[in-house]
């Protein structure tokens, strides 16, 4: 390539260097490297800035975004609860080819450009010149690889490939370009394309194929294959292709990756490095290539240590593993490290959120769970501020289970509609049903006879539950219904609830809680099993048919109605209507019992670290916890750059 | 003695192979398997995985075989020293246990050592100066030892050793040293850690010995031959020494058959409080995660070092005391 291995800028470059305290290497075009680069760079090892940027990197204004410019250097501390959490640093890092910007809008990353048709031809334009973090050229020849030899290949994808890319039952035509050009294309528009490229679990559509090769019967050489599957003891070929090949599991150091940082400790281990990719391809509004932190440590502890740990100052940045019930502990920890205690924002549509099941075996208890009146006054009885006050010292919001305010789709009367305690009104809604019989406690009898006893289940990881389910049990009592909660395994509560032997289950509410227009409002319909309210719906919608029970509900099925209109819907307007009359719908028909949403999550950071917000969103998707605040572009104020003197000699 | 031992041996594989098929059938009990707890966790975090991804899993790690299939292959394979693959780490059970097994047994044998040395010449006092104030001291302490939870000395003494010395919470030495050959840092970095942890599983066993020791003693101080010997005119600490402390040792010895196995699994409930990079947490979490061949070696090793165990301490109790000796005449 055209300034790879331009030797003579060496020494030019480091007599820049050293003339510029704190800024790394300098070139013409104005872009500098870390300081802990120049060394590589001097003995050869590393090309130069300029040839490990591609020719139009992307240009990050930090300023305009309200935060600062740095400086290179510096070690970040994480602390996780297992070895597989190392793939949270693909999270974390953020890089992707498109991802959300600051106000949930998609925008190019690693992608230079992206022309899309009505959401069914994409044209991806790649970086030119744009380097695996090995420094081999990252170009259209990595997507075609996926596409023809891994997602196309029946050894190593037998079920062809993902169902994101098939539209009704279709492929995409890829077509390759030029080398920096990729285009697809499907008969239909395809609304979660994007979205999903840009997810926190992304999809790969591209993988570093000049590595990958060796390990594929196609390109490689069968000796040496067969030798490395025998090394590997594993099945065959593709079971080693696939080991190799898992840029989100991020456990293989050899394996190319286009993040911010690169994990560099083959596992196990209970300390992870990740060194800066030297070939990353974001730079900041002064030239200076990112990530501006030289190393990121992973320490893994033990779960329940690491509120202990982190309160100690052995974390420079964490949130996860800390919950709010952490936070006085946290905040008295600020006084004996350098740590800062910020309380972020959740958007789960609810922090606790109570599910009916409407597809109980029990006739019965079916009967009332289905009856609108029903839930709406198990809703109505309880006492949503107490709850907020009792346990998250008011700090929470009060309402259902539905979207934020920081969404656009957002009403109040979506949060607010039968969500205040009113007992009252809730008795009379269930007299009204003709549960009036009561026996001599109070409690109120099916119309079988039996006294409306419910056993509420929870996956029982934390006391939370159970303290939130025995305030609601107070407050139900006096509607006549007494309530237990039983707290189990999860897969076996999960299967409990699948099969229809649970009434009620506790989990959280809406995984994506600010949603835009252009997200798909599929959470809100029954389109999976996961979806405790409603499984076996979800399931005949995921098998197509085969296993579950198709909707027998008018309402449910105008939401599953409306949920496929919206993939056709032509353009955005038309796709917040169908938002608006879902999220009425289900405001209005009660599906899940939302209690408490925006619990506050704890993040601590260091004080030198800059660029954390103080006040930010804490959301796995859309949001990459860390990610949506791009790491690459925090700094610590206290790094000390490496003394370039000694890269001179 | 011979035919003894032989026939003591022979005895261990097919108690093995038994032990093996129970394990393997208690690992299998629970509901699902290693995927759905996976994809559990997955899910509890907003991921999705698509149930034709499942089912690729699923013949990747051999999961779609029959029990008895799987159960053979494992079997097998640990003859030929291949003892499966860890779904959790994605690597075969041997390259994940490997340097967690050098840490534990560090940590127990530190364990045992501090036990004796403490236990030993307390219970001798206590029962040699009984219902003195120096006694009653003791024995108040040890039972202090003996009754406060493991878990909660672990804390206490967790923040004590943040706080005042600030020793980095949990962990076997400071993160820097982790993934550093071993150096005289590290070192000091793991004795500064180590006490705790020794400290915790020590006490109760501590506590325990004490008493043992000591109502042993007590017994055998009574006897005849004791006051015979005093009257002989022998020196106090020799007849201490030379018979009745003698007697009292069973229990020691008795002991070691268990205390193989918990070099391995030895206070799995601590070590994951203490967040110790030992063997205990790693089984816990492999049980819970039905990472299946992860945790049957385990437990296979755990019985094979019992029932070892178990074997060397008749061994030895047959050396130190004659009338547990198993020979000819004494056959019916």
């Amino acid at each position: 390539m055209k300034r790879l291995g331009a030797r003579a800028g060496v020494l030019l470059l480091c007599g820049v260097i050293a003339a510029g305290p704190g800024s790394g290497e300098a070139q013409a075009t104005g872009y500098t490297g870390s300081p802990s680069l120049v060394g590589p760079v001097a003995r050869g090892e590393l090309p130069l800035v300029d040839a490990r940027l591609p020719e139009n990197p992307a240009m990050v204004k930090l300023s305009a975004q309200g935060k600062l410019p740095g400086r290179h250097g510096g070690t970040l501390r994480l602390l996780m609860g297992r070895t597989k959490d190392v793939r949270l640093m693909v999270v974390y890092g953020y890089a992707r080819l498109v991802g959300y910007d600051e106000s949930y809008q998609i925008r190019p990353d690693i992608l230079e450009r992206i022309d899309v048709v009505d959401d069914k031809e994409f044209t991806l334009h790649l970086r030119r010149g744009h380097r695996w973090s090995d420094g081999r050229p990252f170009t259209s020849e990595d997507f075609r690889y996926y596409w023809e030899d891994t997602a196309n290949n029946p050894d190593l994808s037998p079920f062809g490939a993902p169902n994101i890319l098939m539209v009704n039952g279709k492929p995409p035509t890829v077509e390759i370009i030029d080398d920096v050009t990729v285009r697809y294309r499907w008969d239909a528009p395809n609304p979660f394309f994007l979205p999903k490229l840009a997810g926190t679990r992304p999809l790969f559509i591209y993988s570093p194929a000049h590595y990958l090769k060796q390990f594929h019967a196609k390109y490689a050489d069968a000796r040496m294959l067969a030798e490395h599957v025998e090394k590997a003891g594993v099945r065959n070929w593709a079971a080693l292709h696939n080991r190799m090949d898992r840029p989100y599991k991020n456990n293989n150091p050899d394996l190319p990756s286009l993040q911010p940082w690169v994990n560099s400790t083959r596992g196990p281990s209970e300390h992870f490095v990740f060194v800066r990719n030297s070939f990353f391809h974001r730079v900041d509004e002064n030239g200076l290539q990112l990530p501006y932190i030289d190393t990121v440590v992973m320490n893994i502890a033990a779960g329940k240590l690491i509120a202990a740990k982190t309160g100690a100052g052995e974390s420079d940045l964490q949130a996860r593993h800390l919950s709010f019930s952490d936070y006085t502990f946290l905040k008295k920890g600020e006084r004996r490290s350098d740590n800062r205690v910020h309380l972020w924002q959740t958007t789960k549509g609810s922090h606790i959120a109570l599910y009916p099941n409407m597809n109980a075996e029990d006739d019965a208890w079916r009967k009332l769970i289905r009856d609108v009146r029903f839930r709406r006054a198990l809703s109505m009885a309880i006492d949503r501020h107490e709850l907020n006050q009792v346990i998250y010292y008011g700090l929470a919001t009060e309402g259902n289970n539905s979207v934020h305010e920081r969404s656009p789709l957002y009403r109040a009367e979506y949060r607010k509609r039968w969500a205040h305690f009113d007992l009252r009104a809730a008795n009379a809604l269930l007299d009204d049903m003709g549960l009036t019989r009561r026996d001599r406690d109070g409690i109120r009898q099916l119309p079988d006879g039996r006294a409306m006893v419910v056993v509420v289940e929870t996956a029982g990881e934390d006391t939370e539950q159970t303290d939130v389910l025995e305030l609601i049990h107070d407050s139900w009592l006096d509607l006549g219904i007494k309530l237990f909660s039983k707290p189990m395994q999860r897969e076996v509560f999960r299967n409990r609830v699948f099969a229809g032997k649970t009434l009620f289950a506790v989990w959280g509410g809406l995984e994506n809680g600010v949603p835009t227009a252009d997200m798909s409002p599929r959470e809100l319909a029954p389109t999976n099993q996961q979806h405790l309210q409603w499984p076996k719906w979800g399931q005949y919608f995921q098998t197509k048919g085969k296993t579950g029970e198709a909707v027998d509900m008018p309402a449910p099925k105008e939401l599953l109605a409306l949920s496929n209109e919206w993939v056709r819907a032509p353009n955005q307007k038309a796709r917040e209507a169908i938002w608006h009359r879902m999220l009425a719908t289900h405001a209005d028909q009660v599906y899940t019992l939302g209690l408490i949403a925006g619990v506050p999550q704890p993040v601590v950071v260091n004080r030198h670290l800059r660029n954390v917000p103080e006040k930010g969103v804490y959301n796995w998707e859309p949001g990459a916890h860390f990610g949506f605040y791009r790491p690459d572009t925090f700094w610590f104020d206290n790094a000390k750059p490496i003394d370039t003197q000694q890269a001179r000699r | 003695m011979l035919n003894y031992l032989v026939r003591r041996v022979l005895v261990m594989i097919p108690t093995l192979l038994v032990i093996s098929a129970l394990i393997f059938v208690i690992i299998q009990l629970p509901e699902g398997d290693y995927l759905t707890t996976y994809i559990a966790e997955l899910e509890s975090q907003g991921e999705s995985v698509s149930k034709e991804k499942i089912a690729f899993l699923r013949q990747q790690y051999g999961l779609d075989k029959s029990l008895p299939e799987q159960y053979f292959t494992w079997l097998f394979g640990m003859f030929q020293g291949d003892f499966g693959y860890s779904f959790e780490y994605d690597l075969p059970v041997s390259d994940v246990v490997g340097d967690r097994l050098l840490l534990s047994f560090v940590v127990s044998f530190a364990t045992i050592l501090f036990t004796w040395v403490v236990a030993f010449p307390i219970g001798v006092y206590s029962a040699t100066h009984q219902y003195s104030w120096a006694d009653h001291g003791l024995t108040f302490i040890g039972f202090l030892g003996l009754a406060t939870p493991n878990f909660l000395l672990a804390l206490v003494l967790l923040y004590i050793a943040n706080i005042y010395f600030g020793t980095s919470i949990g962990g076997l030495m400071d993160p820097q040293y982790v993934a550093q050959p071993m150096s005289f840092g590290k070192f000091v970095s793991v004795l500064e850690h180590l006490w705790v942890p020794v400290l915790v599983i020590g006490t109760s066993g501590t506590a325990g010995m004490i008493r043992r020791l000591r109502a042993n003693l007590l017994d055998e101080l009574q006897k005849q031959y004791v006051v015979t010997g005093r009257a002989k005119g022998l020196p106090r600490m020799r007849l201490l020494v030379k018979y009745p402390l003698r007697m009292a040792l069973n229990p020691f010895v008795a002991d070691i058959g268990n205390l193989l196995p918990q070099v391995i699994s030895g206070a799995a409930i601590v070590s994951v409080v203490l967040s110790l990079p030992t063997t205990g947490p790693m089984m816990l979490t492999a049980l819970r995660s039905q990472d299946m061949y992860l945790a049957g070696s385990f437990l296979m090793f755990l019985s094979m070092l019992t029932v070892v165990g178990m074997f060397l301490s008749d061994l030895a109790l047959a050396v130190l005391d004659p009338r547990i000796r198993l020979q000819g005449g004494t056959r019916r």
